[in-house]
């Protein structure tokens, strides 16, 4: 290699930064083999995503279909159980927390990314002490507390728990993003006599729907996959969100996969449609949605 | 949003920093500063009595029935550090926490060496790159409860689909889940599988922060990939990797789901990591003040592991 090739490169990374970055990282050469190890990885890898979904499409047991797909499965799930109630049950508690999720960590997340002072740090400190602690250490207390209020086996108390979960990580989500959004533009708006308030709801939260976005993905994933949370606190069938309500019907039919896997795919379908659909703003946007628990 | 500015924020969070520095005083005009410190707290406010109450306040209450011998109805007695010597004498501890450790380390570095592999390959120019990028992620979206269904399904039983294979590759009778070693290792493989998306996403985003023409320089003064990989990759990834293992750890460690789903934490107790024993012991065996012993244990250990974590990242703050 001669020096002669650097002033090449520079120019071509002014004229055409994508085609450059191709010339580093791969040149063609290189391509065909990363091609054919990503795509054995991810064949790896959705097996199990994929077994899901053709368990559910083969033919009921003791069906006489023989198709070789059929949505028997569905139709009897639909009739022989309450999963139903179940989507009904954990559409509800994860709308509404995602809703109050975004609307209590919009303005928190502001003052997280604006304001500096000592509260401030304490309030920071506070956010990741909470965001450490374990789970399970929490929900006996509350499980004490909410038995004395009537809180248990109510959809109100998960949704409580679940709201009080997303807190931190929807706070830094919506602080990492309001941390984009340049300071001028508020302080035009407050030069124009708009209040604080004022100047965060017209010009710092209109800018903000990437952030927003990503915050309600995040706490709609929290809300709709947990299982714990669930599992403590929801007692009967008619309160059951779908995770417990899929173990539970596991339990019983453990042989019957069609029918399981039928509930597995109605419950992972509204996770996976979102996500395909949205993640544009988590591959651009940012990586704070994956600070979701796992 | 960046990777970089929620990692900033951990960071400070931990120092005690905040975002703002060390206390020096707001550079707002005097004119605005009650009003607008006013309307900031009303900002806060909500978030703040939700943090206590539902965060805060169970953890002290947790921390009082821990040193009682109450249940979940009625509690008891003060019984001072009895709780804490009885889980430290319990042999089923000390296995749960040797698996914890297991359990989060396979975890911690298996998804971050995966996850890192997959977002170097996925930096490069790959035909339909962007799909495999959504594909890869589908592990992490989709509920434990669907995943863990599925991996029973492939597992669980000899006449399961994997076992199946063992055998006609003449691997004889394998029991993924009714071996105790192979139970651990089958569970720390799905823990791998879930977590490796996060890692990927992380990863990613330090990644393409990196400046594209560091690696031209680097290749016109005569490095090998392998040389420009951990002289310029690696040290400018470096922090974002600290946070992304320090976060892993505390999700590894507080992993309840993966555990409980997939093996119920079985067979005999091999696959029982500290918060599965903790539940056990509150919910199945009704002894609340033990349980909250271990889970306090447990916190102690995790705050420790993170601050000597933080530390080392403070060490490579460098950027």
């Amino acid at each position: 290699m001669t020096t002669a090739v650097a002033p090449h490169g520079l120019t071509t990374v002014a004229s055409t930064p994508a085609g450059k970055r191709a010339d580093i990282y791969t040149g063609l050469r290189g391509r065909w083999w990363r091609f054919l190890v990503i795509l054995v990885v991810t064949a790896v890898v959705l097996v199990p995503i994929a077994s899901v979904v053709f368990l559910s499409l083969q033919p009921a047991l003791g069906s006489t279909s023989t198709a070789p797909i059929t949505l028997e499965n569905f139709a009897n799930v639909f009739s022989q159980t309450s999963v139903g109630t179940w989507m009904a049950n954990s559409l509800a508690v994860t709308v509404i927390t995602v809703l109050i999720a975004v609307i209590v960590a919009a303005p928190a997340g502001y003052v997280l990314s604006r304001a500096r002072n000592r509260l401030v740090s304490g309030y920071s400190l506070v956010l990741f002490i909470v965001q450490s602690l374990p789970v399970v250490t929490a929900v006996i207390p509350l499980f004490i507390l909410f038995a004395a209020i009537g809180l248990v086996d109510n959809l109100v108390g998960v949704t409580i728990i679940y709201v009080g979960s997303t807190m931190s990580v929807a706070i830094w989500m919506m602080a990492a993003y309001y941390d984009s959004i340049p300071i001028a533009l508020e302080e035009a708006a407050w030069m124009d006599g708009c209040s604080v308030l004022g100047g965060f709801v017209r010009v710092v939260l209109r800018n903000s729907l990437p952030g927003i976005l990503s915050t309600a993905i995040f706490a709609f994933l929290l809300a709709w996959n947990d299982y714990l949370i669930a599992v403590v606190f929801l007692r009967s069938d008619p309160n059951y969100t779908l995770p417990v309500g899929l173990e539970t019907f596991f339990q019983q039919n453990a042989t019957n996969w069609g029918l399981v896997m039928a509930v597995a795919v109605v419950m992972m379908l509204p996770p996976v449609l979102l996500f395909s659909v949205l993640n544009r703003y988590f591959s651009v946007g940012g990586i704070g949605g994956s600070l979701a628990g796992r | 949003m960046s990777t970089n500015s929620v990692v900033n924020r951990l960071q400070r969070a931990k120092a005690g920093v905040g975002v703002g520095g060390s206390g020096s005083a707001s550079p707002r005009k005097k004119g605005r500063f009650s009003a607008r410190t006013w309307t900031l707290i009303a900002f806060a406010l909500p978030s703040l009595i939700l943090l206590l109450l539902i965060n805060l306040y169970p953890v002290i209450y947790a921390g009082i029935q821990s040193v009682r011998n109450g249940d979940l109805i009625d509690a008891g007695n003060f019984v001072g550090f009895a709780n804490y010597a009885k889980i430290l004498s319990d042999p089923a501890f000390w296995a749960a926490a040797q698996f914890t450790v297991i359990f989060t380390v396979t975890g911690v570095f298996g998804s971050w060496l995966i996850g890192l592999a997959l977002a170097l390959l996925l930096r490069t120019r790959i035909p339909g790159g962007g799909v495999f990028k959504v594909l890869l992620l589908l592990p992490w979206v989709v509920p434990v409860v669907v995943s863990a269904t599925s991996w029973n399904w492939l597992v669980a039983t000899p006449q399961s689909p994997l076992p199946m294979l063992a055998q006609a590759l003449g691997l004889g009778n394998v029991l993924f889940l009714a071996n105790p070693v192979l139970a651990q290792v089958t569970v720390c493989v799905f823990k791998v599988w879930i977590s490796f998306p996060f890692m990927m996403m992380m990863m990613s985003s330090a990644l393409a922060s990196v400046d594209v023409n560091v690696y031209e320089a680097a290749k016109v003064d005569g490095a090998s990939s392998w040389q420009s990989f951990s002289h310029i990759t690696m040290p400018l990834i470096a922090r974002t990797t600290y946070v992304s293992w320090i976060l892993m750890t505390i999700f590894c460690v507080n992993d309840f789901p993966t555990i409980f789903l997939l093996t119920g934490g079985g067979p005999v107790n091999s696959t029982t990591s500290l918060v599965v024993l903790a539940y056990r012991t509150v919910f199945q065996n009704f002894q609340t003040g033990p349980g909250v012993a271990i889970a306090f244990v447990m916190t102690l250990v995790l705050v420790v592991i993170s601050v000597a974590l933080y530390r080392q990242i403070r060490k490579v703050n460098i950027e």
